[in-house]
């Protein structure tokens, strides 16, 4: 982006003593010309992404529901939603600790397990590499919706097949509902969410190691490092790009994570410890009519995002041109 | 840019709200009615109710045409999304010009100013007499009626008959005589679950505590106090989850069933005794055809006897503000909750018709699994309480919260309900 705008703009400083003489509305068009080239591109992305997000931010100034929808009248309160927010006890006792804590596990298991099978893959032939390539792909294929009924069929405490095998095998004497435990309902959730996100890390990274230069992976060989050794000076270097994207990524997508906590058994509201912040901001807003208060929600979790976004771009990239 | 775009939306606003205050105005004076050639209803009904619900509405068109001369524009919507559909034509100004409402969204889309009342429409055609309570009470905003009653379901205790009789019992009339009966059902039958106690379920558990003589909230004056605290309703919640906790009539899992689980885990045999709605008979037989004739119903005991107090279900139809035609839309209504298509209505869903002289007609049948949800409805119909703000409590899961925590041990039963009715106070008054 940075790069665009620079060529453009040394320009009429080079041409400006050619000139100097000649008319100023020649530089003045020359100066505008590549904001009036990208004009058009700017101003769909001001309608479809600046306008909603300034209204998402009016709207978190106001107390807004049904009511103000319907007669479009503002109802300003101010920062009373934000008071709201950083005043209610669940936030820190539940919400929080649930949403960051599950994000650092499912970002940590999705990258660990999407490398390792990266890696599996790039060490294969052209047809198990195809075979397992198709495998995962129906892991990702799978809609979210649908992975999350099969996992609560698997923990199902009545007729599921792990309180089925764990009793058969007397590790366990009554059925056990899993959904009822803070730690255990989000371990599903982590089985899940991993089972559905690695994919997408293993094609990623896949594509960086093939474009690792064989010649540096021979060179380290022959100087006697071992495959360890390789993957960690030579691969993981090469591919911090690659990492940083999949991780911010991973961190976008885990943070929000909505549905496969919402459909478990429980997780709609009913169990209170196992609230992360999409279903918190869905059930303490949406289901009460309280777009306001939702629209505050959002905008704290953007900034937040938009936080961890620029830590890592920065530190992983530091060095890079970017 | 944004400068720009404001005044423009500002326009198309201001220009959409005239068009329709102008319309509006034309359709009160005269055009409407029964000569409204041209013209189109649109409608919203719910996706699922009728199993053949084009056949119905291709009836209820050709009837509706007939008489004013109006086409009919029937759209199905899903019951899981239609609220968000709701609140999102009710911004854009794209409501239907007549919708099925539930009984739980009349209020709180009256509350908003969506919804035109219907009073006047209801004296005129001297039908106010003939209507069922319950289903008026929910209906009606402010002193206003804006839900015309069309159709109800209320849940009684459904029971494995087949079982009850092989084990020489009967249908429980008292609490004592429900668990005497899962007793037996245990011993008998270890691989059932006697009575299921769903913990995701809140309209399970109110009859318990009117049963007991509890309250869920009353208004006091201004305020809303909830009763779900008191000494009854503890007793009543305690002996519901007592079921469970005590006796070991439910199961792990039914700790965070819904109402559906229970309906899926009775037509697969597990489940003797549950709360269920007069709806699900048909399910049940759908489901699994094995079953039918092998259960019946029975209205839901109070502690010593009589009848608890359950929860109507069931659906409005509504009259939008953004109805061109006002009066071309109440001949739509009249026409679908009032005689032939309402009973025709009735008899194709397992729903009760939401007219009094309807439902006796279904009182007096002797089928085993319409008679005593009739009379669970006529003698023993509950509401909860009328106001948008309970719908707030009900997306909260305010009382499913109170049921899990004590189903799975989080909470003694005091507990649970102390700060279930402090949160009840809390989002009703707030």
């Amino acid at each position: 982006m940075s790069n665009t705008l620079q060529v453009p703009t040394a320009a009429p400083g080079a041409s400006a003593p050619r000139a100097a003489g000649g008319a100023a509305r020649k530089s003045l068009l020359t100066r505008s010309r590549p904001w009036l080239l990208l004009a058009p591109a700017l101003a769909v992305l001001a309608v479809l992404l600046l306008w909603p997000l300034v209204r998402v931010l009016l709207f978190s100034l106001q107390d807004y529901g049904l009511r103000e929808i319907v007669s479009g009248e503002p109802n300003w309160i101010g920062l009373a939603n934000y008071g709201e927010i950083f005043t209610s006890p669940e936030l820190y006792t539940v919400v929080l600790p649930n949403t960051v804590g599950f994000a650092v596990l499912a970002v940590a298991g999705t990258v660990a397990l999407g490398t390792a099978v990266a890696v599996l893959m790039a060490s294969l032939g052209g047809f198990w590499r195809t075979v397992v390539g198709s495998a995962i792909m129906i892991a990702w294929a799978m809609p979210a919706v649908t992975g999350t009924y099969v996992w609560i069929w698997i923990f199902d405490a009545d007729r599921g097949i792990v309180n089925e095998t764990l009793q058969a095998l007397g590790l366990q004497d009554e059925p056990v509902n899993w959904f009822t435990n803070r730690y255990t309902f989000y371990g599903i959730v982590l089985l899940n969410v991993i089972h559905h996100g690695f994919p997408f890390v293993a094609i990623t990274i896949l594509a960086g190691l093939l474009g690792v230069p064989k010649e540096m992976l021979e060179a380290a060989e022959m100087d006697g490092a071992g495959p360890w050794r390789r993957f960690w000076r030579i691969i993981v270097p090469n591919l911090k790009q690659v990492f940083a994207v999949v991780i911010i990524l991973s961190t976008i997508w885990d943070f929000k994570v909505f549905a496969q906590v919402y459909l478990m058994p429980g997780g709609a509201g009913s169990n209170r410890e196992a609230l992360n912040l999409g279903v918190w901001s869905y059930v303490e807003s949406f289901g009460q009519n309280r777009y306001g208060f939702g629209s505050a929600i959002a905008v704290l979790l953007t900034l937040v995002l938009l936080g961890i976004t620029v830590v890592y771009v920065r530190t992983m990239l530091k060095e890079e041109e970017l | 840019m944004n400068k720009r775009f404001l005044p423009i939306a500002a326009l198309g606003v201001a220009a959409a709200l005239g068009l329709t205050a102008c319309s509006g105005g034309s359709g009160d004076n005269g055009d409407g009615g029964t000569n409204a050639e041209g013209q189109t209803l649109t409608v919203w009904i719910m996706e699922g109710t009728n199993p053949d619900s084009d056949a119905y509405f291709e009836e209820v068109a050709d009837a509706f045409t007939e008489k004013t001369g109006a086409e009919l524009d029937v759209e199905f919507v899903q019951w899981a999304d239609a609220h968000d559909r709701f609140v999102t034509s009710i911004a854009g100004g794209t409501t239907p010009d007549v919708a099925e409402t539930g009984t739980t969204w009349t209020a709180e889309f009256a509350d908003a100013g969506a919804l035109a009342p219907i009073d006047e429409y209801v004296a005129a055609d001297d039908l106010g007499d003939d209507l069922v309570e319950g289903l008026v009470a929910a209906g009606t905003y402010d002193d206003e009626l804006y839900g015309m009653p069309w159709y109800a379901g209320v849940r009684s205790l459904v029971y494995r008959s087949d079982i009850f009789e092989e084990l020489g019992l009967a249908a429980p009339t008292t609490w004592d005589e429900i668990v005497a009966a899962g007793d037996k059902i245990k011993a008998a039958h270890p691989e059932m679950m006697p009575f299921a106690v769903p913990g995701d379920a809140e309209f399970g558990v109110y009859p318990w505590v009117w049963g007991a003589g509890g309250e869920v909230s009353t208004l006091e004056g201004d305020e809303w106090v909830s009763g779900m605290a008191s000494r009854e309703s503890q007793e009543g919640i305690g002996f519901y989850t007592g079921l469970a906790t005590e006796h070991g009539f439910s199961s792990a899992g039914a700790t965070t069933w819904k109402e559906t689980d229970v309906l899926d885990n009775f037509a697969q045999g597990n489940v003797a005794m549950a709360l269920m709605g007069s709806w699900t008979p048909a399910a049940i037989v759908e489901k699994n055809a094995e079953l039918e004739g092998k259960f019946a119903a029975t209205p839901i005991p109070g502690k010593d006897g009589g009848i608890a107090p359950s929860v109507l279900g069931g659906s409005h139809l509504s009259m939008f503000e953004t109805a061109e035609n006002k009066d071309l839309a109440w001949e739509f209504i009249k026409l679908m909750t009032t005689g032939d298509f309402a009973k025709q209505w009735g008899d194709e869903t397992g729903y009760f018709p939401g007219q009094t002289s309807l439902l006796d007609e279904a009182i007096a049948s002797d089928d085993p699994l319409v008679r005593p949800f009739a009379q669970q409805m006529v003698e023993g119909g509950g509401t909860p309480p009328v106001t948008p703000k309970f719908g707030a409590v009900q997306a909260k899961k305010t009382t499913n919260t109170a049921i899990q925590a004590i189903l799975s041990g989080q909470k003694s039963v005091e507990q649970a309900l102390t700060d279930a009715a402090a949160e009840m106070d809390e989002i009703m008054n707030g």
